[in-house]
């Protein structure tokens, strides 16, 4: 009885996430030529931030998303992306989906302290975060990922909505 | 994870879902569906004989290229599973009911010479359509049975059936 519970206890301690609203912590994106970027010199942007396997086809087509809403809203959104794969090579990655943001690398251990997701949990990619200006995490996908956080209608409502609720404050 | 004191449009979400629905679940279902109702009717319109060896392998090659077609769409996930076996379910439900089905040849009301092949389908509680097929059976037996001669036997069988 007392293992199930020990058991029950574990599962769920590694189900369990980062609530949304919360302050994002700090996280240092490091490009491959170098440039080390913290998440905090965004502030007083809206930050679309995305956590990315580089091999895995649904990051790929969101990347090409995040590119678009880039451009859309163009000087008051930030996007970024961190790959944590082994081996990533976000240099061809970059330069393979023509993206214009900046790409960085991370450990695994860092995005789950991120995320707020218990260390060694298996995390879906793309894992989607939209800061406000603020640096609060207003919107995140669910540990094992997200569809909706990767369509471009949903997104720009989502962002139109973080816009507006700034305005209103 | 959204922060709910957000206020955004349900219609982005709803669409969403729509989307998502119709690929995960009313997707796999049609094609369950048409796959089992495409294989068991070329199965009864070989059974009964009567079509030329053209049609049953084109009908045949379409049925294939149509089950194989929805099955690159729809392997995405197990949760296609359950609805794909209902489609399969439900057509074999209602092949059940199905007593034969026959191509006979008819002939254009406005066009007499110029004949075409229809698909007919005999329900079991047809009587009087099962006895009519029943009725073509036997006399395609017979016409068979008495030899090469019977070629045109079997043709007019063959364009009734």
């Amino acid at each position: 009885m007392k293992l199930m519970l020990v058991v029950l206890a574990g599962g769920l301690l590694l189900q369990a996430q980062g609530p949304v609203p919360r302050p994002a912590p700090e996280l240092r994106i490091v490009e491959a030529s170098g440039k080390t970027t913290m998440l905090s010199s965004y502030r007083g942007r809206v930050v679309l931030l995305a956590f990315i396997s580089t091999q895995c086809a649904h990051c790929q087509r969101a990347s090409l998303v995040f590119e678009q809403l880039s451009h859309e809203f163009a000087g008051r959104l930030q996007v970024a992306e961190t790959a944590f794969d082994d081996a990533a090579d976000t240099t061809a990655f970059t330069k393979r989906f023509g993206l214009t943001f900046p790409v960085g690398s991370t450990s695994s251990d860092a995005v789950h302290a991120f995320l707020g997701v218990a260390a060694g949990a298996r995390v879906g990619t793309p894992q989607v975060v939209a800061i406000d200006r603020r640096g609060m995490i207003r919107a995140q996908s669910e540990r094992l990922g997200s569809p909706l956080l990767q369509t471009p209608e949903y997104l720009r409502d989502l962002l139109n909505a973080i816009f507006r609720a700034e305005a209103g404050q | 994870m959204i922060d709910h004191s957000l206020v955004i449009s349900p219609l982005g979400a709803l669409l969403f879902h729509l989307h998502q629905g119709f690929w995960l679940y009313a997707w796999p279902m049609m094609i369950g569906f048409v796959t089992i109702i495409g294989y068991q009717a070329v199965g009864r319109i070989v059974m009964m004989g009567a079509a030329r060896w053209p049609v049953v392998f084109g009908l045949a090659t379409l049925v294939s290229m149509l089950s194989l077609f929805g099955w690159v769409t729809m392997v995405r996930g197990i949760e296609m599973i359950p609805l794909y076996g209902c489609g399969v379910g439900l057509a074999s439900a209602m092949m059940s009911r199905v007593y034969a089905i026959t191509m006979p040849e008819i002939s254009l009301p406005c066009y007499p010479k110029l004949k075409m092949r229809i698909i007919r389908i005999i329900w079991r509680g047809d009587a009087e359509g099962i006895e009519q097929l029943q009725r073509v059976l036997r006399a395609r037996a017979e016409a068979a049975h008495r030899g090469a001669s019977s070629e045109a036997g079997v043709e007019a069988a063959r364009a009734r059936v």
